[in-house]
């Protein structure tokens, strides 16, 4: 992506910051880090969260859900390091309720609401239109984006295995609703009963009605209930779609893939980086993220110790870890030894994820950096603010180029 | 609880669930293969978009569909689509199979069965059940054990919730009834074990004791211990816990022939020792919260990528559980 060459042109550069990626690798807490780091830059920052650890949210001050956006207090930003001009927020991301919100705005009237809310299809809507979850997230993404509060949107997303769900959710929701059955369902003849069936084909009707049958359910009449209530509000459910599509994949959006070390990880995030090259979507930058690093200088050593010095490294540092030979020194020598050997080989594993990503991001033109695992996990903002130093360190640019 | 838990091979069907990531398909994997290799007829249904058990057991090996394929002498896989089970059933209820293939086949009533709610966990489910019920001509249970790769919590409890919810929405017919016949299974601790799968980490940690909450308050699934995943072993030795810091202590211009210096080792030691020590942390919790028995398995440097790393996280997940800690 042009002139986006790391983090700190990313959150200067971009109004909306998406952080996608399989699950647990770290999204929540990279989009945390990064909303910190737009606020140290001087941005009135929030960042949008699914899901996090309680302990996190609280520390965010979201600990209550509550869809609305909660300013971290001056006092602490300042500690954080954030000058006057910036500000951090978080808010929880409520998904049902942010849907229900929508259905509130664009039913036509208090009536038509009511039917779509209690509908039973619709308590089940995440399941009946694919993607809605993701809709209504970059829904409120859309929201605060328009409410001009904020100057920076950093967006968690829920984990996904296919990570593009996320950004097609738009787009399928419009399809949804553009689709043969919707708008065969919504022929006021098919509400009106059985009669429905005959605009289906003699065979279909034949197992719909099986279904209906052995169900004892009329699903039927439920789904073309939900779509008829729903169709008044399409028109401007779908203009605000559209919308929300070209804010998500426009100018003022940058995308970071967050990986993990793990070969399944690093796997996902390359097929990833395979599909976005044939779509629209505008990323920015791949974090690999909970990378072991070598705490020496360099690469991680091939072997600890070196070949061949095995028995002479024992000999020499149980000496100096029991100068009087006081029974254990060799014991203990070995266990630091085995513990180092140990550690080098999870290090060697994780520059082996680096090179392959640092790949595939420089084939993409992208940025590409890379967060060290930290000896506990991530639950207050100092933690935070540890990541968010690690990922806009400038030196991690040039990160284990060998 | 003094009384020693039964084994997870002595129940016929073993449903393993789990937050997103947490090692379910790893552990499906490998109680299958031990389970064959112990002599059981195995059948594993793997339930969502891709098939992932059949590379870990066959390295290499082909898709196996909905007909599923023996991958090794008593080890069956197969993946249940909804689709074709829904087929399944209702060629079985309209006794000709060819109409309802040739529906199946039309894109608009492929479109209305997405956008329908409930059905795909049912028919899976009801496809569990009748997997349970095979028996072979001498009239044992065709598969002696059924392993069960669930999808990740939040959608696994829904998957379970749903015989439930359909046996008390459905007004009757045969539905009705075979909701009945699926619940009952799921209910019954003689056949059925739900094996859930946390990392000892705060969400999955979180998740799980909700799960056996939900699972314990609201659907009678028989729960007994959960299986704790990715623990990172104490890198020292008992006596030496403390070890890196004595490390730490050296002169710092210490050189060793062969070795990093000092500071180096320490921070190798320090790093596996805090990650012993949050795993431990959260393992407590989760036994803390869940009030279950615990089965830790450990983390494999190089992850899970085949019937070799299965072998080695098979042994501690057949062994007894871990007691709660008091
Ligand atoms: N660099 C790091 N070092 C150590 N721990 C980390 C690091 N990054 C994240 N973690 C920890 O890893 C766990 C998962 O992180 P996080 O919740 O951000 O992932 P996620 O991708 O949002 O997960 P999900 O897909 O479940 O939403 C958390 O416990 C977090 O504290
Ligand atoms: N004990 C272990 N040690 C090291 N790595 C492990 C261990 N168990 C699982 N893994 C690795 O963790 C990753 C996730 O494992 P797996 O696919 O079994 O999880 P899952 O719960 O089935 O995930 P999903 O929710 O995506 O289906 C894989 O890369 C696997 O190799
Ligand atoms: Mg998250
Ligand atoms: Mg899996």
């Amino acid at each position: 992506m042009k002139g986006i060459d790391g983090p700190s042109a990313l959150v200067r550069g971009r109004r909306i910051v998406v952080c996608v990626g399989a699950g647990g690798v770290g999204k929540t807490t990279l989009a945390a880090a990064l909303a910190l780091g737009a606020a140290r830059a001087g941005r009135r920052a929030i960042v949008l969260t699914i899901d996090p650890a309680r302990r996190l949210a609280d520390a965010l001050g979201v600990g209550a859900l509550g869809n609305q956006p909660r300013e971290i207090p001056r006092e602490i930003l300042t500690r954080l390091g954030v000058p006057s001009g910036g500000s951090l927020s978080a808010l929880m991301l409520d998904m049902k309720r942010t849907f229900d919100d929508l259905v509130e705005r664009f039913a036509e009237s208090a009536e038509a609401r009511d039917r779509i809310l209690q509908n039973r299809i619709y308590q089940n809507v995440s399941d009946a239109l694919a993607g809605s979850a993701e809709y209504s997230a970059m829904e409120k993404v859309f929201e605060l984006a328009e409410s001009g509060d904020f100057d920076r949107l950093i967006v968690d997303t829920p984990p996904s295995q296919h990570a593009l769900d996320f950004l097609e959710a738009p787009q399928r929701l419009l399809e949804f609703l553009d689709s043969s059955i919707v708008q065969l369902l919504l022929h006021p003849a098919f509400a009106a009963g059985r009669f429905g069936f005959r605009l289906f084909q003699r065979p279909a009707r034949r197992v719909l009605q099986v279904i209906e049958r052995v169900s004892g359910v009329s699903f039927l009449e439920d789904v073309s209930e939900f779509l008829m209530a729903f169709e008044g509000m399409s028109e401007g459910f779908r203009q605000r779609a559209r919308r929300v599509n070209a804010l998500l994949l426009g100018r003022e959006t940058g995308f970071v893939l967050a990986a993990g070390p793990a070969s399944e990880s690093v796997a996902h995030a390359e097929a990833f980086l395979a599909r976005l090259q044939t779509s629209r979507v505008p990323l920015a930058g791949v974090v690999l993220n909970r990378a072991r690093v070598w705490p020496g200088e360099g690469p991680a050593p091939a072997a600890v110790p070196d070949v061949g010095k095995e028995a002479e490294a024992v000999r020499a540092l149980a000496a100096a870890l029991a100068p009087n030979a006081e029974g254990d020194g060799e014991t203990a020598a070995r266990a630091a030894i085995h513990a180092a050997s140990e550690y080098a080989s999870l290090v060697r594993r994780d520059e082996e994820a680096t090179r392959v990503l640092r790949g595939a991001s420089r084939a993409l033109g992208c940025f590409w950096r890379r967060v060290p695992e930290l000896p506990r996990d991530i639950h207050d903002l100092d933690g935070l603010a540890r990541v968010a130093d690690a990922l806009f360190a400038e030196a991690n640019a040039g990160d284990a180029d060998d | 609880m003094a009384e020693t838990l039964r084994s997870i091979l002595a129940r016929r069907l073993v449903i393993v669930t789990g937050k997103g990531g947490t090692g379910k398909t790893s552990v499906v994997a490998a109680l299958a293969l031990a389970a064959a290799r112990s002599g059981l007829r195995v059948l594993v249904a793997e339930v969502g978009r891709d098939e992932h058990v059949p590379r870990l057991i066959a390295p290499g090996t082909k898709p196996v569909g909905y007909a599923g394929r023996a991958l090794r002498p008593g080890l069956t896989v197969m993946r249940i689509d909804p689709f074709e089970a829904l087929a399944e059933y209702l060629g079985l209820q309209l006794g000709v199979r060819a109409v309802v293939d040739l529906v199946f086949r039309n894109r608009a009533f492929r479109q209305l069965m997405e956008a329908s709610p409930g059905w795909r966990e049912l028919i899976t489910l009801g496809k569990i059940w009748h997997l349970e019920q095979m028996t072979t001509p001498d009239g044992d249970p065709l598969h002696q054990l059924l392993v069960v790769d669930a999808p990740a919590t939040g959608h696994g409890l829904t998957f379970l919730d749903v015989p439930r919810v359909a046996g008390s929405a459905v007004r009757a017919g045969p539905l009705r009834k075979h909701a009945g016949w699926v619940e009952a299974m799921l209910g019954d601790p003689e056949r059925t074990l739900l094996l859930p799968v946390a990392l000892a980490e705060e969400l999955p940690a979180r998740e799980t004791a909700e799960l056996a909450l939900r699972v314990r308050r609201d659907l009678g699934v028989p729960v007994d211990r959960v299986v704790v995943n990715c623990l990172v072993g104490a890198p020292f030795p008992p006596g030496l816990d403390d070890l890196d810091e004595r490390v730490a202590r050296l002169p710092a211009a210490a050189t060793f022939p062969g070795l990093p210096p000092p500071g180096v080792l320490a921070a190798c030691g320090a790093h596996l020792r805090a990650r012993h020590e949050l795993g431990r942390h959260w393992a407590a919790q989760i036994a803390r919260m869940t009030g279950l028995p615990l089965v830790p398995l450990p983390y494999l440097a190089n992850g899970i990528r085949g019937p070799d790393d299965l072998a080695q996280i098979a042994t501690p997940l057949l062994a007894a559980p871990e007691a709660v800690a008091a």
